[in-house]
């Protein structure tokens, strides 16, 4: 017997489209919409008492057993390759500024984590001083990214001290000047980049502005506000207003006379004399408290909803109140930036000249653990955004003659040592200390530093300093109880 | 699936029951495949922070989160 298919016919023939046309799609902002589940749902209650009447036992045998299992200890998996190494993926740099021997003051991820910022300026400049500095950009996704020339250059007449990327608007980026100004572009403006504009008025610091942050308005959900913070000892919100320019909403200033005492602080200066604050950290948890750190070494605790109205009024066209709650035990040197954890309501580190780092709890006076980490002065401490033992300081000059003054940048981790840091980077030969540093909280491996030599550095971390471990919040909760008073 | 009780806030409630029923199926679908006499009892997902533990049912599904101490 044989089979054969019959005759399959078969025709040629083409498709080709002719027109095309382009579109772009972008997602906006999404509302965040959470249903009320209880409105409609017919439950017959009666089948739900039996079906749990049936399951009951099954699942209390089984969370009884997952008490006393051992089956699972000291198993672990790893999802993704293991990255042993710290890697220095890019360093970026603007010649032209590192020709005027600009340094570099700020860092800043925008709200994709893809673009990073830096200010050129000087810390070291004394009194005064009318430099031009710079802001520069890098897409670091973009194809052909040249470290050497950055996507956007705007040239400041003043040095920018401080940078703060838009916390949900990619394009829109924050600076404080030096002259006590602030000033906010946009990035996507081929013209004049300058959207907001504090301007010189009386509301305007007199001091340089040693940080700015983004906040959140309660009010209105897609309005942001601006907070400033400067050695002048005042903390100002500034909202938008029109023509460009912004307005004071609310403000604090910190006066010496209404720093809440306790025993263990002595030394103060007296009077009415402002407390020059040099930095702020806004509690994770509750939007309300925030911790300053000041030049006299110590750090406050603060609340937005003080009413007690300042002593040093200097004709504000709003009234200016107090925020201090509480005074944490000092430093022995100015206190150049505080974080507070990300994944604790009571915890944050401070870090001053002495080349300390101080782990403090909100609720006690005393730190919970000083920590030594170099000789030199610390500019920046921060949180790891992603594992709750983990943070990064930057440090550099000071006055060691015997030990060679390297900028560095300390990696700690508490899991692994509560005396050591973990990893200590070299950002650059020679002896040009490590101003800022910030890590990139959409893509975690990413940290970057800026230093006075004027170059951007963009580590990418190992896969240890990225990955939480399955008792780090145990570990953390112990450190911050860890109360003697 | 739609939340009739729990004792987590609303969005993480909605979000679980979601994820979580879609994957029921898909383990039930699973055990039948191999064996069409089986059925999917119960549901243990281990995580590193902590166990979820789901018993399946024709019309209702109880979801628990467990923090297994070690």
């Amino acid at each position: 017997k044989s089979c054969q298919t019959g005759k399959i016919s078969t025709a040629e023939n083409a498709v080709q489209s002719h027109t095309s046309r382009d579109a772009g799609v972008q997602t906006d902002q999404s509302k965040a919409a959470v249903q009320d589940f209880q409105q409609e749902v017919q439950v017959d209650y009666a089948s739900l008492l039996s079906f749990l009447q049936r399951v009951e036992d099954a699942v209390i045998k089984e969370l009884n057993r997952n008490w006393k299992s051992r089956a699972f200890d000291g198993f672990e998996v790893n999802w993704t390759d293991q990255n042993e190494t710290v890697l220095c993926l890019h360093t970026l740099s603007y010649p032209k500024a590192q020709d005027q021997n600009l340094q570099v003051t700020s860092v800043s991820w925008n709200a994709t984590g893809s673009v990073v910022a830096c200010s050129y300026g000087r810390l070291d400049g004394g009194d005064w001083s009318t430099e031009k500095s710079y802001v520069c950009t890098w897409n670091l996704d973009r194809r052909g990214l040249n470290p050497e020339r950055p996507d956007l250059v705007v040239d400041v007449p003043s040095s920018v001290m401080c940078l703060a990327f838009h916390p949900s608007q990619p394009s829109v980026i924050a600076g404080g000047l030096f002259s006590g100004e602030l000033v906010v572009w946009d990035t996507s403006r081929t013209e004049d980049s300058v959207i907001w504009r504090t301007g010189m008025t009386d509301d305007t610091h007199t001091d340089p502005v040693y940080q700015v942050n983004w906040l959140p308005d309660s009010k209105h959900r897609n309005h942001s506000r601006l907070l400033s913070v400067s050695t002048d000892g005042k903390i100002l919100v500034w909202r938008e207003a029109r023509d460009g320019r912004l307005a004071l909403a609310e403000g604090f200033a910190v006066v010496a006379q209404q720093v809440p005492r306790s025993t263990q602080l002595k030394k103060f200066a007296c009077g009415e004399a402002a407390v020059g604050v040099t930095s702020l950290s806004f509690s994770h948890f509750d939007p309300r408290v925030f911790v300053v750190g000041v030049e006299g070494g110590y750090s406050l605790k603060c609340s937005t909803a003080a009413e007690t109205p300042a002593l040093h009024q200097t004709g504000s066209s709003v009234p200016l109140r107090a925020p201090a709650e509480l005074a944490f035990s000092p430093h022995g040197g100015p206190v150049y930036s505080v974080s507070c954890s990300p994944f604790h309501r009571n915890l944050f580190l401070t870090c001053g000249t002495d080349g300390q780092v101080h782990l403090h709890s909100m609720l006690q006076t005393q730190p919970l653990i000083s920590l030594q980490l170099s000789k030199k002065y610390l500019f920046c401490v921060r949180w790891s955004p992603v594992r709750p033992l983990v943070f990064a300081a930057a440090s550099g000059e000071g006055n060691c003659n015997k030990c060679f003054c390297l900028g560095d940048v300390h990696l700690f981790d508490f899991e692994k040592s509560s005396q050591k840091p973990a990893l200590s980077i070299k950002q650059a030969a020679g002896e040009h200390p490590v101003y800022c540093l910030e890590f990139n909280i959409k893509q975690t491996r990413l940290l970057a530093a800026g230093d006075a030599a004027g170059t951007v550095k963009v580590w990418q971390l190992s896969s240890d300093f990225t990955e939480q471990g399955p008792r780090e919040m145990n570990h953390l909760e112990q450190l911050a109880s860890e109360i003697t008073d | 699936g739609i939340p009739i009780r729990t004792t987590l806030d609303n969005s993480t409630t909605v979000q679980y029951a979601g994820l979580l029923h879609q994957l029921t199926m898909k383990a039930r679908s699973t055990v039948r495949d191999i064996d069409p006499q089986n059925d999917l009892t119960f549901l243990r997902i281990r995580s590193k922070k902590h166990e979820i533990m789901v018993a399946p049912d024709k019309d209702y599904l109880l979801i628990v989160i467990q923090n297994p101490c070690e």
